[in-house]
């Protein structure tokens, strides 16, 4: 009998400074939380114990994992391995910023059986950096990197946000030039979007800083995506680049609809058909006893995500599952796929619909149109 | 049993938005018995939910009271009054119904535009005006300074006016005891010919329309003939009664009173506001002063936002005119909105009522244009036409000139901004015509403006510039011929028609620049570009892009929480449901009335 393939996703909070445009669960806090969030973090791991997957992935993310001990990574992949059924060639992936990042950590990582970095990069300009408030420089980040190659690390993430304030093309350009020529195998690339209630979205409010005009950021992207594309690397999904196939296996898995487990602060589940999340509280986060609240997708809203996440990525929505949930897609939007078909938005190949790799840009109208 | 003469009073009251009108109408009913306290709801008289929601009395709805005074048993009618300059002409008529006035001044607030507009119109129809300064239970109350006020401004004396709180019921007595005082008892002859005015009507499902009459001679009882002496036609009187405040029926009404008169009549457009009631066999030689058709002066098409709705909108408006005869529609095809109906106001205030009535009470969602006003085109040829619909326009080489219709406008604003006000005005295309010192913290402007002026965001912009201390009062007065020219929108190469707006050509550009800033900022991104182009006879003017990409596509999602990629969507469908398709443009609902909105803000 073959298993069923499922990831673990594991939220850790702790950074060691606040960067100016994150809303996102995460925080600075003294060892003792820290220790106090692990063992319940473990806890949890243990709770949910499960032999019936086969766990294909791991995603330590953050927050900032490298800020802390590596000693507390180490032991979560161990619980890990100890109360699931690990794939042998699992990928098992954590997120990092540079500025934490050392030869020490990296040996360590590497032992633990982490094989792929995410690397905060954002910026490879100081003044955008300094703009969103990261800890790092361009210099400490590109040395890092090349660390991180020296310490055995082939698959090496780097995020890269476009509309900082400030950010002209030249200087976004330079950065993306960079992580290139330094042959990063997979780059992210997403807008930044200014939440409530950040540091940023309050200098924005009180005119101290200026932002990218929407259609400048949306120029910006398509001049990146090409450049990406001349140099080799595939837009796999909509804000994810891949270099020699070596796509991120856990961000395909959440549009592909895959199971995974979300443990910690703020984490998402997607397991047995039901959607549930944690608490994004640290208090209430501690003194939990794992009763999460369940959501199960109605038939309406597995068909709406098969094809709002679908799309999102190169191997498009399957007709035929679309189908067997009972939406003939076909039929019903015979003329929609005819207009985006025709006008060069979609593809449809062995029984997908694929949205072409230049227009990702418009995905939410295309999907808006091809919803039931 | 009918009251004699002496032991009547009708009155109204008259007050500035929110200086409590309501309150105290409500105040005067409970202290005088008239609705148990168990039936009192806030604000009585403002029958709609519409009205109780925003505070402000649309509908009139008399009263009668009773209070014993001195030993003797007074009847009081209560006549309220709408406070918006769009009502101006119903609060002249149901003045012209009562002998006195009850003036509420706010006492902080001091007088304001509309308390001076109404006090005129009150002082135009005779009526004893009884000044009340109400909310003295506010800290900011300032009683003497208001009593000067309303001396210096108003010239009405106030050294015994009653200092009141309808809030709290404080000194409600003594308002009542002045009405009986100092307002006089209605004069009439009980055995003339019956002589009454309509102030009011109402439409009801089972006794037709009903008027809302002042007797001012005479008598009516039910199988009288009666005659609508301007409309000029004849019916057989089914009811008559008077308000408690719900309707009561009576065996006759007689001269003095204050009631109702039902008579089988099938359209409330024949119970006129104004006419004069009489007997069909013996009228009244000297019908009443005063009457006069409303015309609407602002004007805006109304579409369904689902074009199969087209006979649920023309349904909702029939029935919203049966009850609003000063309602005017008719159809109108739009090549960007399909079949609407053009529909003529009272102003701007009307216009939101009706527009607001129709979605939440009929359920039916609407799609409205730019309001624009109704313009006198001379044609070369000497044809005269009236165009409140821009794309109706004759081309430029047809017309020989354009009159717009013109008002009086008079300000009211502290000295400190009389430059700000007197800018906006100039900026408005307004003329110039007096300014006066009222008193020393207030001034009056008087200008001459355009309408369309008036109903381009005027009123916002005036309340912003004076710190909301200015208010306004106007009246339309005739017609001047001006330089006005059509703005039409491009969207996708293809004029919008529904987005169309006559213009002064001297402000043709700017207006042209702001609307297509305004709609890329409106319009969704789409699966295209939409260049949005505005242009005068041919020329473009102005030029923006949506373009066809969307930011919040390629933000990121963390650890495989996919709910804000799923709450982005679900907005973006339910915005989906009320947009309009033109071309291969989709459109919002708003767009067509925000053109009309500038927000010099974002």
């Amino acid at each position: 009998m073959t298993m069923t393939n499922a990831m673990i996703y594991v939220h850790i909070p702790f950074c060691d400074s606040k960067c100016f445009y994150c809303n996102f669960a995460s925080g600075i806090y003294d060892e003792d939380t820290k220790k106090k969030y692990f063992d319940k973090l473990i806890d949890e791991i243990k709770f949910n114990c499960t032999k019936a997957y086969n766990i294909t992935s791991i995603y330590i993310g953050g927050g900032t994992p490298s800020s802390v001990d590596a000693d507390f990574i180490s032991r979560i992949i161990q619980v890990i391995k100890e109360n699931y059924i690990v794939d042998k060639n699992a990928e098992i992936s954590m997120e990092a910023n540079p500025c934490s990042l050392s030869k020490e950590k990296l040996i360590k990582y590497k032992e633990i059986g982490i094989n792929r970095l995410s690397i905060g990069v954002q910026s490879l300009d100081d003044s955008c950096l300094k703009m969103i408030g990261r800890s790092h420089t361009k210099k400490i980040a590109i040395e890092k990197i090349k660390l991180a190659k020296a310490c055995g690390f082939e698959n090496i993430n780097c995020d890269v946000l476009i509309g900082i304030p400030n950010q002209n093309y030249k200087k976004l350009k330079n950065t993306v030039k960079k992580l290139v020529s330094l042959k990063v195998a997979h780059i992210s690339a997403y807008m930044l979007i200014n939440e409530p209630n950040t540091i940023l979205t309050k200098k924005i409010e009180n005119n101290e800083v200026k932002t990218v005009s929407e259609d400048k950021c949306v120029v910006f992207y398509d001049k990146i995506v090409k450049f990406l594309h001349r140099h080799g690397y595939e837009r796999y999904e909509v804000s994810n680049f891949a270099k020699d196939g070596k796509m991120c296996r856990q961000n395909l898995g959440y549009w592909l609809g895959t199971e995974y487990f979300g443990f910690g602060l703020a984490s998402h589940s997607y397991v047995n058909g039901e959607r549930y999340n944690n608490t994004s509280n640290l208090k209430e986060y501690l003194g939990s006893d794992f009763n999460y609240k369940k959501h199960r997708l109605s038939n309406q809203e597995k068909i709406e995500e098969k094809i709002m996440l679908g799309l999102r990525t190169k191997f498009g929505v399957c007709i035929e599952t679309l189908k067997k949930l009972g939406y003939d897609i076909t039929k019903t939007k015979k003329n929609e796929l005819f207009m985006l078909k025709s006008n060069n938005f979609i593809k449809i190949n062995d029984n997908k619909i694929i949205v072409d790799k230049n227009k990702f840009g418009v995905l939410n109208q295309i999907i808006l149109k091809l919803l039931p | 049993m009918t009251k004699k003469l002496k032991n009547i009073r009708n009155f109204c009251i008259i007050a500035h938005i929110d200086h409590g009108k309501s309150t105290l109408a409500d105040r005067l009913i409970e202290k005088t018995g008239t609705v148990s306290k168990r039936d009192m709801s806030d604000q009585l008289l403002d029958s709609m939910d519409l009205e109780r929601e925003r505070g402000i009395t649309i509908k009139l709805t008399p009263t009668r009271m009773f209070y014993d005074y001195n030993g003797e048993e007074y009847v009081l009618n209560l006549i309220d009054t709408p406070g918006h300059v769009d009502f101006t002409y119903e609060v002249s008529r149901s003045l012209a119904a009562c002998e006195g006035a009850i003036l509420i001044v706010d006492a902080s607030q001091g007088v304001e535009a509309q308390t001076i507009a109404n006090t005129y119109l009150a002082v135009d129809n005779n009526l004893e005006i009884l000044p009340v300064i109400n909310k003295i239970d506010l800290p900011s109350a300032n009683i003497e300074k208001c009593r000067k006020e309303i001396e210096d401004v108003l010239g009405v004396y106030a050294e015994d006016c009653p200092a009141i709180s309808a809030k709290d019921g404080t000194n409600i007595d003594e308002v009542l005891k002045q009405i009986i005082e100092r307002i006089p008892a209605p004069k009439g002859d009980v055995d003339a010919p019956l002589k009454a005015l309509i102030f009011d009507s109402l439409y009801d499902n089972f006794k037709g329309a009903i008027c809302f009459v002042r007797i001012f001679d005479g008598t009516v009882k039910v199988g009288d003939k009666i005659t609508m002496m301007k409309v000029g036609k004849t019916y057989e009187v089914t009811e008559v009664g008077v308000f408690t405040p719900k309707m009561k029926s009576k065996d006759i009404l007689s001269c003095g009173e204050v009631g109702y008169i039902c008579a089988s009549i099938k359209n409330l457009s024949d119970t006129k506001v104004g006419d004069t009631i009489t007997n069909a066999d013996n009228p009244t030689k000297s019908p009443l002063e005063g009457y006069k058709d409303v015309q609407p002066v602002v004007f805006s098409g109304i579409f369904p936002v689902d074009g199969d709705k087209y006979q649920e909108l023309k349904e909702a408006l029939e029935k919203l005119k049966l009850n609003d005869a000063s309602l005017k529609f008719m159809p109108e095809t739009s090549v960007a909105l399909g079949f609407g109906f053009r529909c003529g106001f009272l102003g701007l205030l009307h216009m939101e009522i009706i527009t607001e009535r129709l979605e939440r009470e009929y359920g039916v969602e609407i799609i409205t244009t730019a309001p624009s006003v109704s313009y006198h085109v001379y044609k070369t040829s000497g044809e005269m036409l009236e165009v409140s619909n821009p794309s109706m326009l004759p081309p430029p080489a047809e017309i020989d000139r354009i009159e717009e219709p013109m008002i009086k406008l008079e300000v009211y604003t502290p000295p400190e901004y009389v430059g700000a006000v007197m800018e906006l005005c100039q900026d408005k295309r307004g003329e110039f015509v007096d300014m006066q010192y009222i008193e020393k913290t207030r001034v009056v402007l008087k200008y001459h403006m355009p309408l369309a002026e008036m109903i381009y965001d005027f009123f916002d912009n005036l309340k912003s510039r004076t710190k909301g201390y200015a208010s306004l009062d106007y009246e339309v007065y005739g017609f001047a011929p001006s330089e006005l020219v059509r703005l039409d929108i491009l969207l996708n190469g293809e004029p919008c028609d529904a987005l169309s707006m006559i213009i002064h050509k001297d402000k043709a550009y700017t207006r042209g620049r702001q609307i297509a800033e305004k709609l890329k900022k409106i319009i969704p991104r789409q699966l295209f570009e939409v260049p949005i182009q505005a242009c005068i006879g041919g020329k473009i003017i102005a030029r923006e892009t949506v373009s066809a990409m969307r930011k919040d596509v390629l933000a990121k999602c963390y650890g495989g929480d996919i709910s804000r990629k799923r709450k982005l969507l679900e907005k973006q469908k339910a915005g989906k449901k009320r947009m309009r398709q033109f071309g291969s443009v989709e459109l919002p609902a708003e767009t067509f009335i925000s053109i009309l909105k500038t927000d010099d803000n974002d």
